[in-house]
């Protein structure tokens, strides 16, 4: 599994989104500066005049206030916090709710070839949308060998190798109305902090192979409900050749995850025999995480009734075996 | 998923007219699925299981691509060298099949 995460992205990139309503004001030719972290810094203290803050390679941010205090300075003062700001090594800088910035700022910002940007959205807004455009952007992609299917709305990764099952068992989950998402080929991109989201190759799209059978088209053999194109990792389940040597977790107590492009998703290792109905399995799986996100975790709190029921002493009044 | 430290890679070269397409995938598919090792072809970033003709056919690599080939296991090596006679001999096709 090789990923090749681009380290950083270039301002044109936040050009592209439309979501982020940005329109160029000044500093064209600074366009291709490079961005290499997904925090957006507010330049408050870069337009009080202390330009040491602003980093290297970050997207800097104007608010309202900010503006209006850089217009309530004195024309020479102005100037001078302008080219100060336009000289810093900063990604750029964007000034929210449209608000035109200083003239002096973007005769600057020309000067130095430094990129000044504007958009139409609130503060906060423009924060958390850069934010999330730009973590997804620096973490990459990455495609992961299995089959991604959504079970009651959970999106689990089915894993393992080749021959073990996995098309086979997703059929059958097919077949009990859960939806595809990727056979074979799952790519992944991370969409926030905690989320990667997963699709299957464009060329590919719904699409399985199923040995014995060869390829065949899931979305036309049983309709568009039986597919869908994007959907959240909530899940990854190893499938493993059950082995009698090995001890599997018979519990559920500890919650173990995998690390998909930085982001922990809950893992469960599956072994595979004779005789166990993997979808089904699946399926109660995907209830039990529907559960505990809601909180409640079956071992856990079966745990604590024992503990407690041994604390009291009244184990004893389980009935024994008849004794008629 | 442990395969043994014996690892093999090959750079090998998409020479028949159509490129990768579902003959040649299948073929590579029935030639990598008689090893134990596991397999992996492509180019950076997008590397897929060789065993599956899906991941093989999403690589889209028309003639002249470069792609790499990486086995893991015991018999990584004549694992490659099986598949890259494959790709050597244009998976038996000829310029004019059409």
């Amino acid at each position: 599994m090789k990923s090749k995460p681009p380290v950083m992205t270039r301002v044109t990139d936040l050009l592209k989104s439309e979501e982020l309503q940005i329109e160029v004001l000044a500093g064209t030719s600074g366009l291709n500066r490079q961005i290499t972290h997904s925090r957006i810094q507010k330049a408050g203290l870069a337009a009080a005049g202390f330009v040491s803050s602003v980093e290297k390679d970050r997207v800097q941010v104007l608010g309202a206030t900010e503006l209006e205090y850089m217009k309530s300075l004195d024309p020479e003062s102005r100037q001078g916090v302008c080219r100060a700001i336009c000289s810093t090594k900063a990604a750029c800088l964007i000034a929210c709710r449209g608000i035109d910035p200083p003239d002096e700022l973007k005769v600057e910002a020309d000067k130095s070839k430094f990129p000044l940007l504007k958009s139409r959205l609130q503060t906060g807004s423009l924060i958390e949308m850069t934010n999330s455009l730009l973590m997804s952007r620096l973490a990459g992609s990455k495609i992961l060998h299995g089959v991604l299917i959504d079970v009651f709305g959970v999106g689990i990764l089915l894993m393992g190798r080749s021959g073990i099952g996995k098309s086979e068992t997703a059929l059958d989950l097919i077949l009990r109305g859960h939806r595809l998402v990727a056979d074979d080929v799952v790519e992944v991109v991370r969409t926030g902090a905690s989320a990667v989201v997963g699709m299957g190759a464009e060329l590919l799209r719904h699409h399985m192979e199923i040995r014995g059978l060869g390829i065949i088209n899931i979305k036309d053999l049983f309709g568009v409900s039986s597919v869908r194109d994007r959907k959240r990792l909530e899940l990854v389940v190893d499938m493993v050749v059950w082995d009698e040597k090995q001890e599997y977790d018979r519990l559920g107590l500890e919650e173990h995850t995998y690390s998909i492009l930085g982001v922990p998703v809950p893992y469960l290792v599956l072994p595979v025999a004779p005789g166990r109905n993997i979808s089904v399995i699946l399926e109660v799986a995907a209830r039990d995480r529907l559960l505990k996100i809601k909180g409640v975790n079956a071992a856990k709190e079966l745990q604590k009734k024992i503990h407690e029921a041994i604390a009291a002493g009244s184990m004893a009044h389980i009935p024994a075996e008849s004794e008629e | 998923m442990d395969f043994g430290d014996k690892k093999a890679e090959k750079i090998v070269l998409v020479v028949n007219e159509k490129g990768l397409h579902l003959k040649p995938a299948q073929n590579i598919v029935n030639v990598a699925s008689k090893f134990q090792s596991h397999i992996l072809l492509g180019r950076d970033g997008q590397m897929v299981d060789a065993k599956s003709t899906l991941g093989l056919l999403a690589l889209g690599a028309p003639k002249g691509t470069r792609l790499r080939i990486e086995a893991f296991g015991e018999d990584a090596a004549e694992a490659i060298n099986a598949l890259a006679g494959l790709f050597e001999r244009a998976f038996g096709e000829t310029g004019e099949e059409s």
